[in-house]
């Protein structure tokens, strides 16, 4: 992979720096798997590569509940994605109590070719990230 | 003074891929209907070309995002059909078993998100669950059950990479199966809920004159093996797929077309597995059936979402006798030795029959391949079904009008992305 790599190795970065309490889990985007996922939980901070036009290497950080971009919104009807799953998991009643999605801008998706040197530091600002996040809810 | 209409939906929704509808009425005369597809070409059969023959399922599983399984299978059993390897007892069965996932989460998924909206008058699922949570809620988690199956028997949910040529590379427990009882056995219970419940939606009426075609298994509902037959008279091994069925281009579309030779258009899907194969479907499956109001032959492709769930309950029920009587085999696959050789398979994908032919060298590479997707196959099936229900609803003013016939276009679930097709480019340098 490229650098469309980068949430999976996100999760890789993370093992074993957070507490208990907090789950890692990969997810190939379907909604119901998303759905089950958020399910009971106070917090979910979810991880994952983006083209919007934007710099590589740039994080957007938005509040998943409070308004998921519309430029993020697949223009694709193929499988329902993560603003499919976090409206339908308003429908439903699955929302977790908050939502951190945090967005980062990639550039070159080849395979092979690993990360740019950008995204991988964007990758580490994101660990960060994640773990303050983590800390202060605990 | 003439009156021309013209409806347009540029990109159709709830379907998956990229399509688009438009059809033109000149005073009352239908001019033209096209179900077209727009998706870019995805080149899927060049890029097998030099490929190990052992590439085959899990690129070609990448065809699809919500059927891999049934890529994966039918590219596994025309491989095996090349090099006369026979996959037999718990591995067929697992085999069965992880098609039964795949059909259950996408046959969920098409009723209770893409298609109930229709009939219940939302623009979409999600709007659909403002009202209906329960209902919604009941469908997710159906789904999830299907989607375990395929987790645990695929690796994965999504592009599963689990499957080889002669079996699989590693075979579950029967505890890791056992596991998956408990939610199957409420799934049974929801999949005649859900039966029931599409049942009581209000039908536009149709009664269409179909040649429904299917793999039919002389013991079983079919998923992966059997001839193929047709409610007109065909009944052929799947190497004669090409004798029997033919495909061409039309210009407007990156899908090919597929036709009965020296007939014309031919349905493939839950209609035509139904039609052909009821008697093999379970004694409740049957029974529910018969409580919706379902004869063994359905023609009003609109009660194709009863049929679908009809299938769901029988892939639920099939889930379950296969978990119990697993025994787990000793290896997980039967070797082979590859040769020269052409192969043929065709599996029942969830909205219908997938054929694949390879051609293969000496040493097990891919010298050329063919894939007849399911939409590709009814797209003719699709116009011809537009061209009855404009005639049958001209009165209704344009949006009612827009509606039912976007309806009819789901009747067949389509995927959109699976028949986009091209078979060769030709790029000329002056």
């Amino acid at each position: 992979m490229g650098d469309d790599a980068a949430g999976p190795i996100v999760l890789d970065r993370l093992a074993g720096r957070l507490p208990d309490t907090v789950a890692l889990i990969e997810s190939v985007g379907d909604a119901t798997h998303l759905l089950e996922t958020w399910r009971d939980t106070d917090l979910t901070i979810v991880v994952d590569a983006v083209v919007s036009g934007g710099v590589p290497g740039t994080i957007h950080r938005i509040d998943g509940i409070q308004g998921f971009p519309a430029a993020w919104r697949s223009a694709s009807t193929h499988l329902v994605g993560l603003a499919e799953a976090i409206d339908l998991g308003g429908a439903v009643g699955v929302l977790p109590e908050a939502m951190v999605v945090c967005g980062i801008e990639i550039d070159r998706v080849g395979p092979g070719v690993g990360l740019a040197p950008e995204i991988d530091a964007a990758v580490d600002n994101v660990v960060e990230i994640v773990v303050g996040l983590c800390a202060d809810y605990a | 003074m003439t009156n021309a209409r013209e409806i347009s939906v540029e990109y159709l929704a709830r379907v998956e891929g990229e399509g688009s509808m438009r059809v033109k009425v000149v005073d009352d005369q239908i001019e033209d209907v096209e179900f077209s597809i727009f998706e870019p070409p995805r080149f899927f059969e060049a890029f097998l070309r030099g490929r190990p023959h052992t590439d085959a399922p899990d690129i070609t599983a990448r065809i699809c995002g919500i059927c891999p399984i049934a890529y994966q299978m039918s590219s596994v059993h025309a491989m095996e059909d090349a090099f006369d390897v026979t996959v037999g007892g718990a591995l067929r069965e697992l085999r069965r078993l992880i098609y039964c996932g795949e059909w259950i989460e996408s046959h969920v998924l098409h009723v209770y998100l893409l298609h109930a909206p229709d009939f219940l008058g939302y623009e979409s699922g999600i709007h659909m669950a403002a009202d209906h949570r329960e209902v919604v809620e009941r469908g997710l988690r159906m789904k999830k059950a299907g989607n375990d199956i395929v987790a645990l028997l695929g690796g994965r949910e999504i592009h599963p990479i689990n499957v080889r040529v002669g079996g699989f590379y590693r075979v579950p427990t029967k505890k890791e199966l056992e596991a998956l009882v408990p939610e199957l056995e409420w799934a049974k219970d929801a999949a005649i809920e859900t039966i029931k419940w599409t049942s009581e939606f209000t039908f536009p009426e149709a009664e269409l004159d179909f040649e429904y075609v299917s793999v039919c298994h002389p013991d079983e509902y079919p998923f992966n093996e059997g001839n193929i037959a047709s409610s007109k008279g065909i009944d052929i091994p799947i190497s004669q797929f090409n004798d029997f069925f033919t495909e061409e281009h039309v210009e407007r579309s990156n899908a090919l077309h597929s036709r009965v030779r020296g007939r014309g258009a031919y349905h493939v899907g839950p209609l035509a597995r139904y039609a052909i194969n009821f008697e093999k479907l379970t004694p409740l499956a049957q029974k529910c059936a018969a409580e919706a109001g379902l004869g063994p032959v359905v023609n009003n492709p609109f009660k194709s979402i009863i049929v679908r769930s009809v299938e769901t309950l029988y892939a639920i029920e099939e889930a379950l006798r296969i978990i119990d009587e697993y025994v787990e085999p000793a290896e997980s696959w039967v070797r082979y030795i590859p040769k020269a050789a052409v192969g043929h398979g065709a599996t029942e994908a969830p909205r219908g029959m997938l054929y694949h032919q390879y051609r293969l060298e000496e040493d097990g590479r891919i010298a050329d391949a063919q894939i007849t997707p399911p939409t590709a196959q009814n797209q003719l099936t699709i116009e011809s079904d537009l061209r009855f229900v404009l005639e049958q609803h001209l009165d209704l003013p344009d949006p009612e009008l827009s509606w039912v016939l976007e309806q009819s276009i789901r009747n067949y679930d389509p995927c959109i992305s699976c028949a986009t097709h091209f078979l060769d480019l030709t790029v000329e340098r002056v």
